[in-house]
């Protein structure tokens, strides 16, 4: 295998590229569908395929292909080196070495050994859950899907690394009524690991409970008045709020181009001095974990904003050339079909030591905003937008009613010196983030924060 | 690699069109001839084969350049009554035992009490021409450095250009089952867009253009450049406007990508599972008189066309609201049955993995006949939405409710005044359907089988800076 893979790399370097990197990946998922309390849909899928990319001083060509057979390798080599064209000298690799690699993450039960029974049952409880909290329940689906990626990454400096990701996510979407009108609360906890998730760190039944109260409190909350407020934000996927207002600006696809707000401005002040962020590949068994990331680098933990200094960016291969700094373990793709390129894994921002209460006793008026849903930025503007799934208004420091239809828009620059108050207990929460490499699992987190001011989206 | 040494990049079309035919027939009847050993009653293979190419420019530079050849099989089968669906990429040893395990391992665990189907027309299909003519690698690398230069040129605020992007792509469909049918068909699609960063003292902006077409020598640098140079360029120095009730125009695209979320209202298969609040309302009025949608996968200039759906039924046009009016829900074979009409032809499928659904094809608002400028006169004084974003997040396909991050800029006396930002504009859109005033004529289908032009909607809630 290795014999053969060197001569793939030969190939790929064989019209003057300088670097040159396979991906080779089999990723067979399982995924189940409950709705209105009966099974929908089982599906079985096996992806597997090859990517090979070639570095041509700070520009890269990517080919991929299904056929890994070693012809087929071969012929998805030379086509992408078929795009290079240099005339110099041409290099060859040396010998594949496996280096040594951090601990792989436990996996306890493997999915297949896991009988479809059994996940069925994890579902049920979560529907039955969900439908208890309340009559207006009038629809629950309920998702399950494992996953198992197995991924052989080579490259052009000799290096050899085999890993297996196994990932788990259970989610559920309940939808009340009243008639009229509908409204929907969502949970989506995983992890990288098998099922002992159920074991370890998820209950079923809490999930389709806090999905189902969700909707229910929704299905009877006036609108959110629009303005300019005080916002506080709880924790777990209120670290979105990181995510999307800073994260994206913060990873070398944006910064290397010059296309950042944060571009040249490490060591300075860009947050708060009670923020702290941090995005770490390491945690054990998180979402956005990983042993390796899909350059074959070990992640690592990376402090990116200390007290409100800007400490690091999140830095791929082929971006750390351009950058001249080293890469961070941050080379993600969703699978072969797309190449690497910087990412977040578990980003959060970190615990301080505010009073979680007293930020709401002595907010004023504004929004507490419960549950965040999904968001998105423009890392060229900074300017990010996401949606308030649960809210509260909040009038003299207490909260007097739910709402709902809110959303929070602002500059990520903005809002990270808007931060006033960073509570004590950090949660993350999981979710894919899309981007140039396609969607990726990811963690999300940080305490209740406070921000001063923020424009929140609602009806006038 | 620079331009001048990307020299050699016929090589790569010609590696591209000459890897080997899939020759997948022995493997389709060493499955079919499994699965009914296993005990299938029926089954069905859906095969997809992909090609495409993709360059990126920046500083003059292709950045990124990418192409492939795919193919994968999607499997599915009625066992026991119900249906099992599996999927590979891999046709290896150990393909047709996991496909035909995967599916038996599926319908066995499924309880859906919809009876499902396999369609068994063999009818013929409508001829529809596709495809288009494709270009040499280096004019379309070529092209995508011309992009850069024409939008870097349109104005000196223009100093980056990200997402700098052209592509294509080629994909043969082919379903085959046993009971005998074996339909295929094949769509190319060649597109460009880009994303111009104008930069005036501390305001930054933002534009993002794109175009599908079917020939590559249909797209236009110099032109694609421009319009999206130009929404850069006009949107800096952009702010919000203070919170309030606007009169709003939703321009075409941005109308186009609140249509696409709220599609799915339209679909039985959400009205059967309880998640469309359009259940119950066949025949009644659910827009203005002015607003018709239809869903006719027959057009040849739409990119989400085809002569059958992911389950071979044969493809129509169909009027879903006409002049306000609910006239049918969008259906696949299984959704049809449960309420006793003929399908739509809407299955469909994402790729060859997924399971069949409902969803539109090329689905749109019929233009009206009145211009955009027209538009903004007969409005007067109010706000134009050129772009939404966030619509993952801020707008509620099942409830209808949207809030949304826009932007656009303020109309006064019928005529544009400043661009704005950093406000969010917040609806229902199956009550702003009801208070629609004008569909404008400017229909446009940007990147897909989404549609609209531009409508005057009324009034809409703005949320931006304090009221002064």
């Amino acid at each position: 295998m290795k014999d053969s893979l060197r001569g793939v790399l030969d190939a790929a370097l064989s019209t003057g590229g300088d670097f040159a990197e396979i991906f080779l990946e089999d990723n067979r998922t399982h995924a189940i569908q409950l709705l209105g309390g009966h099974v929908e849909t089982v599906n079985s899928n096996r992806a597997h395929g090859a990517g090979i990319r070639v570095f041509h001083g700070l520009n890269a060509v990517y080919a991929y292909t299904n056929d890994t057979d070693p012809q087929g390798l071969l012929r998805c080599a030379r086509q992408a080196a078929s795009a290079v064209a240099d005339g110099g000298s041409v290099q060859t690799a040396p010998p594949l070495v496996s280096p040594q690699l951090p601990a792989p993450f436990v996996c306890l039960q493997h999915p297949s050994d896991v009988a479809g029974k059994r996940k069925v049952e994890y579902l049920r409880q979560a529907d039955a859950a969900a439908r208890a909290v309340s009559a207006e329940i009038e629809q629950v689906s309920c998702s399950l899907s494992d996953s198992e990626q197995e991924v052989t990454i080579v490259n052009s400096e000799g290096l050899y690394v085999e890993d297996t990701r196994i990932r788990l996510r259970m989610a559920c979407v309940a939808i009340a009524s009243d008639g009229k009108e509908k409204q929907q609360g969502h949970e989506a906890p995983g992890a990288l690991m098998g099922y002992e998730l159920f074991a370890d760190r998820v209950d079923p039944t809490q999930v389709g409970r806090d999905a189902a109260q969700t909707a229910v409190t929704m299905l009877h909350a006036p609108e959110c008045p629009a303005g300019v407020m005080p916002v506080v934000i709880d924790n777990g996927f209120g670290g979105v709020i990181f995510h999307e207002a800073c994260g994206h600006s913060l990873e070398a696809t944006s910064v290397a181009f010059g296309m950042s707000v944060f571009c040249d401005k490490l060591g300075q002040k860009i947050a708060a001095d009670c923020v702290t962020a941090i995005d770490d590949g390491t945690l054990s068994n998180e979402w956005g974990s990983l042993r390796v990331d899909d350059e074959g680098m070990p992640t690592n933990r990376l402090v990116l904003i200390e007290n409100g200094i800007l400490n690091n960016y999140m830095i791929d291969k082929l971006n750390a050339k351009r950058m001249k700094m080293p890469p961070t373990g941050s080379g993600r793709r969703q699978s072969y079909a797309l190449a690497p390129t910087s990412r977040m894994r578990n980003t959060y921002i970190a615990a301080g030591n505010d009073d979680e209460a007293a930020m709401i006793a002595t907010m004023g008026d504004g929004l507490y905003a419960k549950k965040l849903g999904g968001g998105s930025v423009d890392p060229a503007t900074g300017i990010f937008n996401f949606a308030v799934s649960e809210g509260y208004l909040v009038k003299d420091g207490k909260i007097v009613s739910p709402v709902r239809g809110a959303s929070l828009i602002g500059k990520g620059a903005d809002i990270l010196l808007q931060i006033d108050r960073v509570g004590r207990d950090m949660k993350m929460a999981q979710g894919m983030c899309g981007s140039i490499s396609g969607s990726i699992p990811v963690n999300v987190g940080q305490p209740m924060i406070r921000v001063k001011q923020m424009t929140v989206g609602g009806r006038v | 690699m620079q331009n001048k040494s990307v020299n050699d990049t016929a090589a790569v079309s010609a590696a591209l069109s000459g890897v080997k035919p899939m020759i997948m027939d022995d493997f389709i009847r060493k499955l079919f001839k499994e699965a009914r050993a296993a005990g299938f009653a029926v089954a069905e293979a859906y095969l997809t084969e992909n090609e495409s190419f993709t360059a990126v420019a920046m500083n003059q530079e292709i950045t990124q350049y990418s192409s492939h050849v795919t193919r994968g099989l999607g499997f599915r089968g009625l066992y026991g009554g119900h249906m099992g669906y599996s999927s590979t990429e891999a046709f290896d040893d150990d393909a047709v035992n996991w496909l035909v395990q995967g599916a038996m391992d599926s319908a066995t665990l499924c309880e859906d009490p919809t009876k499902p189907f396999i369609y068994d027309g063999t009818e013929p299909v409508a001829q529809m021409n596709l495809t288009g003519k494709d270009a040499p690698a280096e004019e379309k690398l070529a092209f995508a450095l011309e992009m850069e230069r024409q939008a870097k040129a349109y104005d000196p605020r223009v100093t980056q250009v990200g997402h700098n992007t052209v592509f294509t792509g080629n994909v043969r469909v082919r379903i085959v089952n046993t009971y005998d049918m074996d339909k295929q068909y094949a769509e190319s699609v060649c597109g460009a867009y880009l994303q111009p960063i104008a930069r005036d003292g501390e305001s930054t902006a933002t534009g993002m253009e794109i175009r599908f077409e079917r020939d590559f020598s249909a797209l236009n640098a110099e032109q694609l450049a421009r319009e999206a140079a130009k929404l850069a360029v006009d949107a800096l120095n952009a702010s919000p406007v203070p919170s309030g009730s606007y009169r709003v125009v939703i321009q075409n695209l941005a109308m186009t990508d609140l249509l696409g979320v709220f599609s799915g209202a339209f679909s039985a298969e959400s009205a059967q599972k309880e998640l469309s609040l359009l259940k119950g309302k066949l025949g009644q009025a659910i827009a203005a008189d002015c607003v018709t949608i239809v869903d006719d996968p027959l057009r040849e200039d739409g990119f989400a066309s085809r002569p059958f759906d992911a389950e071979g039924v044969p493809s129509a046009r169909h009027t879903v609201v006409e002049h306000g009016v609910f006239k049918t829900f969008l259906h696949n074979l299984k959704t049809a049955h449960k309420d006793g009409v003929p399908s739509t032809g809407n299955a469909s499928k994402l790729g060859y993995a997924t399971s069949v659904f409902v969803s539109p094809t090329n689905f749109y608002i019929e233009p009206g006949d009145k211009p955009f400028d027209a538009m903004l006169a007969d409005m007067g004084d109010g706000l134009v939405i050129t772009e939404v974003e966030g619509l993952h997040a801020g707008a509620n396909a099942i409830s209808g409710d949207f809030s949304l991050l826009s932007k656009g800029y303020t109309v006064r006396n019928g005529k544009r005044e400043r661009p704005v930002e950093q406000v969010t504009v917040a609806g229902n859109f199956f009550e702003m359907m009801k208070n629609v005033r004008t569909v404008g004529s400017d229909l446009r289908f940007p990147s897909g089988g989404i549609g609209s032009p531009s409508l005057d909607v009324g009034t809409l809630s703005v949320a931006g800076k304090a009221e002064e």
